[in-house]
């Protein structure tokens, strides 16, 4: 039996290495959050704050000044961070409407409703999956800039739609082909047309999956950082992870500020992923 | 109902693409602001002799290796680990999933706190085990660099790795395993025959998705080092040839080089997933 109980002690062991590394960095971001510079540059290392404050997060919440700001930075700063907080919600929430309501469509009607030529152009669309961002990103600075589209919410979720559009596109393809035909058909004979039968009949069978994919491109889109870095210039639309790279120049080593910063920005993302981990999970096993 | 996404696609991905293209063999303008003229191939050819473009080739040559290795032998790990049902694996699985959740720039926010080299976690920690005698700049040093933004990288992209591989192995039906049990197969044995040959698929898929995230390498980098010589990525090179030197035309030509490579890759990858599925 010893084998067996050696086999068990390293599986238990590998678990708590996981939850450790997934974990490890967020918690550090927490503790350090919490704690004063000077818990920070003390020897010996403090792993946890000696007195815990809240200082940081109430400077980003009130707008007020960040502590430790005479290492430069401006008494602005934390306003500017609530600001892309908000600029973040907003351009999630929109760019994520808008993905999800174009791919599903096109996704069913590419499966359900195809025509000549159909399949061509599906699968243009799903090679663009293969184009990494940065080869338009350039060319699209440009186009936006001579559309007046730069720093405007309307052209920051345009872009974020047409290029997770591919992916969306393709996830929302192979759920519409796996739909149960015969409920469609029965509507289409009880005398709803095409779009009826969509609306109330395919679109409910599909919620499941709409959610999933609503939880991936939330992520995606918040996440977002190269686009947003080119074409949201200023805090009309400047998400936060844009403006924590900012922070990360201005205060470079004030550790509390920036984890408290990076610590909010993190929330959002992980109830989301934590909420519809499952949904999520069944996406990426999809894959194979 | 497939016009919007026709629409989108066509104006925001396709436009943009064929617009870069002809720029990308247009030279002249630059800084400068003068009107440019076509000029072949030339940009492509400067971009090939030019050792910033070079650097950071076998910059990110380093990054594809290392995180893909990283990725690849800890996905494994995790896979196998979560593969067999017990009591709390759906809360592992769920936190597992976090840190392939958070903006890449947050998860550089966070590892910039342990790298650091007067009070970060990873230099108190080796110093006080005496694997070190005096901290190390990691992030200023040439091979360390590279491998710790690697490393954040890595973090980000396990939980998707894991997931992928965790699929193929529930996909390996159990009785092929009680069979050579009972041949006298050890856990070794049948990992080495059963597991990884079957596994094959999933493998290509975990390569593949890990490939084309290491090759487009840059919000790590930009937080943890920005436009650094000395961890400069390929898209870093695109980044600051376009945007700090405003040399559209050499930006652009770098950046359908490296369309040119993913695309390459991504192909080989899916006729080796088609073999390995047959």
């Amino acid at each position: 039996m010893t084998p067996r109980y050696g086999a068990r002690l390293a599986r238990a062991l590998a678990i708590v290495a996981i939850v450790a590394w997934s974990l490890g960095p967020m918690l550090v971001g927490v503790a350090t959050s919490l704690s004063t510079q000077a818990d920070v540059q003390h020897v010996p290392t403090r792993w946890l704050p000696a007195h815990p404050n809240v200082a940081a997060y109430r400077a980003f919440i009130t707008g007020k000044t960040v502590p430790g700001s005479s290492s430069g930075g401006t008494a602005s700063d934390p306003g500017d961070f609530k600001h892309a907080l908000f600029n973040s919600v907003t351009t999630t929430v929109l760019a994520t409407a808008v993905i999800l309501t174009v791919s599903v469509l096109a996704g069913y009607g590419f499966s359900r409703l195809p025509f000549r030529g159909s399949r061509t152009i599906m699968w243009a669309i799903v090679a663009a999956l293969l184009l990494p961002v940065f080869t338009i990103v350039v060319t699209l600075f440009r186009i936006m800039a001579n559309l007046h589209l730069i720093d405007t919410q309307v052209g920051l979720v345009l872009v974020f739609a047409a290029t997770q559009g591919p992916l969306a596109m393709w996830l929302a393809y192979n759920q519409c082909r796996e739909l149960p035909a015969e409920p469609v058909e029965a509507a289409l004979i009880d005398g709803c047309n095409q779009w009826q039968a969509f609306v109330k009949v395919a679109l409910p069978q599909m919620r499941s999956g709409i959610a999933a994919m609503g939880a991936i491109f939330m992520l995606a889109v918040w996440g977002e950082f190269l686009i947003p870095l080119l074409l949201a210039t200023t805090l009309n639309t400047k998400p936060v992870t844009v403006n924590i790279t900012e922070l990360v120049g201005k205060y470079a080593t004030n550790y509390p500020v920036l984890a408290a910063a990076g610590v909010i920005a993190l929330i959002p993302p992980a109830i989301v992923a934590l909420l519809l981990n499952r949904q999520i999970r069944g996406v990426i096993s999809a894959t194979n | 109902m497939v016009a919007p996404a026709v629409i989108l696609t066509a104006s925001l991905v396709g436009y943009p693409l064929v617009r870069g293209i002809m720029m990308s063999l247009r030279g002249g303008g630059g800084a400068t602001g003068l009107p440019t003229h076509y000029v072949g191939l030339r940009n492509y050819r400067d971009l090939i002799s030019d050792p910033d473009t070079k650097s950071a080739a076998l910059h990110t040559a380093f990054y594809l290796v290392i995180a893909v290795t990283l990725e690849i032998i800890g996905g494994l790990i995790v896979a196998v680990t979560l593969q067999r049902a017990f009591r709390g694996r759906g809360l592992v699985l769920a936190i597992l999933i976090l840190p392939w959740a958070l903006p890449s720039v947050v998860s550089g926010v966070l590892w910039r706190r342990i790298l650091d080299p007067d009070s970060g976690l990873l230099n108190r920690a080796l110093l006080s085990l005496h694997i070190i005698n005096t901290p190390h700049v990691w992030l200023a040093s040439d091979g360390w660099a590279i491998f710790f933004i690697s490393l954040v990288h890595v973090w980000g992209l396990v939980p998707l790795v894991s997931l992928v591989l965790l699929a193929g192995l529930q996909s390996i039906p159990d009785n092929l395993y009680g069979a050579s049990a009972v041949d006298g197969a050890g856990a070794l044995q049948q990992f080495r025959y059963i597991t990884l040959p079957l596994l094959r698929p999933a493998l290509v898929v975990a390569l593949t998705v890990g490939t084309l995230a290491a090759v487009s390498i840059f919000d790590e980098v930009y937080v943890l080092n920005g436009t650094a010589l000395n961890t400069r990525s390929l898209l870093m090179q695109v980044y600051n040839t376009s945007f700090n030197q405003a040399d559209f035309s050499h930006g652009i030509a770098l950046a359908m080089m490296v369309a040119i490579l993913s695309a390459t890759l991504a192909i080989i990858f899916g006729v080796m997933l088609r073999r390995a599925t047959r």
